[in-house]
């Protein structure tokens, strides 16, 4: 590494938080355009045909990225809230990243057969 | 009035405050707010992905689908306080996020004054939707 590099190396504990970051920012943005798109319930015709556009493969796979962004995040803050209302866990924090890893695919991968199977039957 | 006084000082002269103490600042109670909504989000989050976007495929997300939960006020009332919640906690998470990378002063307060903006009113328009919402038959 460049000794210019901004990178702070602070291994698992910096991408936990790089990933927080990023997962929160994408999800705060759906929530945004999620917010729109339920408005349109004053208008039932509109609202069927704008939630039509969520069955494409484009708006699945969109989907499937918000489930694993929305359960990292969810586990990853519950890891940071563990360890700054009981600050021993911070012992384990490695291991604790490690199991919101595993749990966070461990429940995306299944959720994203659920999404995506619809769309392949046709 | 010379009493409640009295105490006052005898108090802080008994017990003084530990030094770990500081005052209550306003980033003390956000980030006990992020902490909290955050748990309370856990759950309302995740219940709503699973309900709606799991357990019913989200091509039958539909009007009909809509009319039938919002038929319950407390659909109504656990898809407002997700709204309400979720919103405060992603402004709050954007904030942190500007405060981090908008340097300049001007970018950096014309940036947030945009996010509260556009946050502001959707949520008066989620609101007012979830409020005023009445099932028409198509």
């Amino acid at each position: 590494m460049k000794p210019t590099s901004t990178v702070y190396r602070g291994r698992s504990g910096q991408w936990a938080f790089v990933l927080h970051r990023i997962t929160g920012f994408g999800v705060f943005f759906f929530l945004l355009l999620h917010i729109v798109d339920v408005s349109l319930a004053a208008r039932p015709n509109l609202y069927n045909e704008v939630h039509q556009v969520y069955g494409n493969i484009v708006m699945r796979l969109f989907e499937v990225g918000l489930l694993f962004g929305l359960v990292y995040h969810a586990l990853n803050g519950l890891r940071i809230v563990l360890i700054d209302f009981f600050p021993e866990a911070v012992r384990a924090q490695t291991r604790l990243f490690a199991g919101v890893v595993f749990l966070t695919l461990a429940a995306g991968i299944p959720g994203a057969v659920v999404i995506l199977r619809p769309w392949f039957r046709g | 009035m010379a009493t409640r006084e009295a105490e006052k000082t005898s108090g802080t002269e008994a017990r003084p405050r530990p030094a770990v103490r500081t005052r209550q600042s306003f980033e003390t109670w956000s980030w006990f707010f992020m902490r909290i909504s955050g748990l309370a989000l856990l759950f309302l989050a995740l219940v709503h992905f699973a309900l709606t976007h799991i357990a019913t495929d989200v091509a039958k997300t539909d009007y009909k689908f809509l009319s039938r939960r919002w038929d319950n006020p407390l659909w109504r009332l656990f898809d407002w306080s997700l709204l309400a919640l979720a919103l405060a906690h992603g402004l709050n998470g954007l904030r942190y996020i500007i405060d981090d990378y908008v340097r300049r002063p001007a970018t950096r307060a014309a940036v947030k004054a945009a996010l509260y903006t556009v946050a502001g009113v959707l949520f008066a328009f989620g609101t007012l939707t979830i409020l005023t919402f009445k099932a028409k038959t198509l």
